[in-house]
């Protein structure tokens, strides 16, 4: 894939747009595996990381906070533990379940709902309900497309850019009594 | 005075009760003479209830209290100007600001409606008269804002301190209007179906509305968003708070119905869904309501917390339930005239786009209601907030963002692929030439990169129609450059005033994807003297001044402000303790620039003379509030009348010549 030229069949191009998103993606991957890989050693915290966890914690004495968006007492102690228990070496994760343990804070003071058990509904829903809607509304247009024609495949002249062209001055009403309000 | 706004809030209810009963049996018995005086009666409701409404503001200035309402939200060391905001601190206000609002827009709307609306406009009359009739009942019989004290009190309660910031004069009284505002589309809707004409007949006053609408709401979330931000002293505008949730639901729904009315009004189809979407933005405005004036949830924003709840929710089951018995009762009427030509056309993409929104819009009613649920059925405490919502409407978001780039590209009716890559060629260019950037400068995190391609993917496809236009015309006609883009715009103004609401929306993606993913926060404590860096910036705490006034302390720190090593700027970001209310609110301290604000603000008086300060780094958040003004620009332009007919069907824009026609 060295010797592209932009004049190259579309198909050429396509393969080269392809090959640079794929060389793309991978550099983001990559990125995210050296971030992933920086975490703490024990003795000192992550300050990204502490401030991550100050928000999926809620305040369990203010209306609908995160513990990062409130001074009263009780976030500034979660605030500092969430420090010290990541300082002893504890994962994101060490740190949620020592909050959300039944012994101390529940899963209510989790900002999220758990991805466990009953609770994977919270998180499935959404996606089902987006899927279904997606689905059902293409699946209905289909049904309302013109029974007659010949469906997508509109046989192409050579040079297609023109009736295109001059549909787009068309729409950019060059001819304003005919095409006014478009929308 | 205070008896005079009483005893109109009575009349205005006597006055709503009779244009609603009027319009109903007037139009029931054939009745002109009765149509015409209910129609009237709308016209005289304005007046009564702006009577009502002054003679509250009057006692706020005076300080009338004897009125439990002022008594309860102003005092006497509050500045005038804060009448304004006082006025709908608390539910009675609100309601009246609210009834007095709807009698505005539904006098406006009856008295413009266009002709095609008129032998339907007594049912959309009684519609609005019912909801207004809703509120003043409630005002009159639950939560009067005349109410007297058993005896006048020599001070007030005064004004929340959270209030009292500039933001608060246009946020509420936008967004409550926005919410109610939501009824007049949708009586234009309900009165066509009630009377049997619910095919085109509608949609010019519903498209008109709805996107007047829809600005005033996006205004109001807006301006809400600014003022978390300078006054909550997190340093973020947005956390899907409940009540957040419950005014962002019928924007979104309304967004989905300001697009999809577009095909109905070009097209002849989505006559049934329309209808659809605009029950639905109106249930979520009921719902708003219902959480703002006495929800369930706890929230940071409700201030009109009450015993209300019962009857809103009453009337947001009212208010979904009854319309959707209409619905179906009328169900034969909504037949599309036009049918589908292909799925790779303007019409499916606006399809996607509206069922996407509904999407945000449920997947946030689920997120609300999910704790109810799990409380009810597995009796567990479960919290949904932050997290939750970000992950899930994040990406539905993005591909929101992206139809919005490719979606106009695609005509009405059919496109056919190779045009289609043509005209997605300098977009695509330049999205993937933003990728290649990012990487570059070491921008990594992959929502970001792509958030910013997308942002880059829109805006191109915007500016090439724009400079092909503009080109096209001077090439035909030979406009200059200026002049031919003036022309352009004024041509077809629907869409290019779209695009113009489309460029906000990349400004405000562009400050929520900088602030959410590269935002830097640290929180300190410094002595006087001492010095704390953050990214490129370094502060100096200089000191602290204490202001006294009568009804509160402020605490103003003095900090300095180096960038490179360079001195930049002296700034004071304050923090106040309130004793009447026992609560301090703060004021950030905010360099913005087009690349980024920095943000200080105390979060704590210490008493051995420390201060906890929080400071921020957050780029492109000065886009978000960029993005109001012009989107309202775009509103303008999109709603500014046209001298030809408005509504005109598409004969063949399509890219391609159609077989079928």
């Amino acid at each position: 894939m060295v010797h592209i030229k932009l004049t190259a069949a579309p198909v050429r191009r396509g393969v080269f747009l392809i090959v640079v998103t794929l060389g793309m993606l991978a550099v983001l991957a990559s990125g995210d595996v050296v971030r992933a890989q920086s975490d703490g050693e024990a003795g000192t915290y992550d300050e990204v990381e502490a401030q991550a966890i100050d928000r999926m914690l809620m305040c369990p004495v203010c209306p609908a906070q995160t513990i990062d968006q409130t001074e009263v007492p009780l976030a500034k102690q979660m605030r500092a533990q969430v420090r010290e228990l990541l300082a002893g070496g504890a994962t994101r994760r060490e740190v949620l379940a020592w909050f959300s343990a039944p012994e101390r804070y529940g899963p209510g003071v989790l900002a999220e709902p758990p991805r466990s058990g009953l609770n994977l509904i919270a998180w499935v829903v959404p996606g089902v309900i987006v899927a279904a809607a997606l689905a059902g509304g293409l699946l209905t247009l289909r049904a309302m497309r013109r029974p007659t024609g010949d469906g997508d495949s509109v046989s192409e002249a050579p040079d297609d850019l023109q009736p295109y062209l001059a549909a787009v001055d068309r729409d950019l009403a060059l001819d304003t009594d005919t095409e006014r309000n478009d929308g | 005075m205070a008896d005079l706004g009483a005893a109109c809030l009575w009349m205005a209810l006597a006055l709503a009760t009779y244009s609603f009963a009027a319009s109903v049996a007037g139009q029931l018995r054939g009745s002109p003479t009765l149509v015409d005086s209910g129609r009237k009666a709308s016209y005289v409701l304005v007046v009564v209830l702006l009577v009502s409404t002054l003679s509250l503001v009057q006692s706020f200035i005076t300080r009338d209290f004897s009125l439990a309402y002022v008594a309860a939200h102003s005092n006497l060391a509050m500045d005038n100007i804060y009448t304004w905001v006082a006025f709908y601190a608390g539910n009675e206000g609100s309601l009246l600001y609210i009834a007095f609002a709807l009698s505005v827009m539904a006098a406006l709307a009856i008295w413009l409606a266009p002709a095609s609306t008129r032998p339907t406009l007594p049912w959309t009359v009684a519609t609005l008269m019912l909801i207004e009739v809703f509120f003043l009942a409630v005002m009159g019989f639950m939560a009067n804002p005349f109410q007297k004290l058993p005896f006048p009190v020599p001070d007030g309660q005064g004004i929340n301190p959270l209030l009292t910031h500039f933001g608060m004069f246009f946020h509420p009284p936008a967004l409550m209007a926005g919410l109610v505002g939501i009824s007049i589309p949708f009586a234009f809707a309900l009165g066509g179906l009630i009377g049997g004409r619910a095919g085109d007949e509608w949609i010019d006053a519903g498209r008109a509305w709805g996107v007047g609408i829809w600005a005033l709401l996006a205004s109001g979330l807006l301006l809400g968003s600014w003022w978390a931000y300078t006054i909550l002293g997190w340093g973020g505008f947005w956390f899907w708070d409940p009540v957040e949730n419950a005014a962002f639901m019928p924007w979104i729904a309304l967004t989905a119905f300001v697009h999809s009315i577009m095909v109905q009004k070009r097209r002849g189809m989505f006559r049934m869904w329309n209808i659809v979407l605009i029950n639905v933005a109106f249930g979520f405005a009921l719902y708003g309501m219902f959480m703002n004036r006495g929800g369930p949830v706890p929230s940071v924003h409700s201030f009109g917390a009450s015993t209300l709840g019962w009857v809103f929710l009453l009337f947001l089951a009212f208010g979904v339930i009854v319309p959707l018995a209409i619905f179906f009762w009328r169900y034969d009427l909504m037949r599309s005239a036009q049918r589908l030509d292909s799925m790779l056309s303007r019409e499916a993409a606006f399809l996607i786009n509206n069922l996407l929104l509904l999407g945000i819009a449920f997947a946030t009613l689920w997120g609300t209601v999910y704790p109810l649920l799990s409380r009810l059925f597995a009796e567990q405490e479960i919290t949904v907030a932050r997290p939750f919502y970000d992950q899930v409407n994040g990406p539905l978001m993005l591909a929101l963002v992206l139809l919005m780039g490719v979606g106009p590209l695609l005509p009405w009716r059919r496109a056919n692929l190779h045009s289609l890559r043509r005209a997605l060629l300098l977009p695509g260019t330049a999205a993937l030439a933003t990728v290649a950037v990012l990487l570059a400068v070491g921008i990594r995190q992959p929502y970001a990169v792509v958030g910013f391609a997308l942002c880059a993917l829109v805006t191109a496809s915007i500016l090439a129609e724009w400079t092909r236009g503009t080109l096209a015309r001077r090439r035909s006609v030979g406009d200059n450059f200026a002049v031919g883009f003036v022309r352009l715009m004024m041509a077809n103004r629907p869409r290019y005033g779209g695009y113009v609401v489309h460029l906000a929306v990349v400004m405000v993606a562009l400050g929520v994807v900088g602030q959410s993913f590269y935002g830097v926060q640290r929180d300190v404590v410094l002595f006087p003297g001492e010095d704390a860096s953050v990214g490129d910036y370094r502060v100096v705490y200089v000191d602290t001044t204490a202001l006294a006034f009568a009804d509160r302390t402020e605490y103003r720190a003095t900090v300095e402000v180096y960038r490179d090593g360079e001195f930049l700027d002296v700034i004071q970001p304050q923090r106040t303790f309130h004793p009447d209310h026992n609560m301090a609110s703060t004021r950030a301290a905010i360099r913005s620039t087009p690349v980024e604000d920095f943000y200080v603000v105390p979060s704590e008086n210490r008493e051995d003379g420390a201060v906890g300060f929080r400071i921020l780094v957050n780029p492109l958040v000065w886009w978000m509030w960029v993005a109001g003004p012009v989107m309202i620009l775009g509103t303008v332009i999109a709603l500014w009348p046209s001298r030809a007919p408005a509504r005109r069907p598409v004969v063949a824009a399509a890219a391609m010549p159609s077989a079928a026609d």
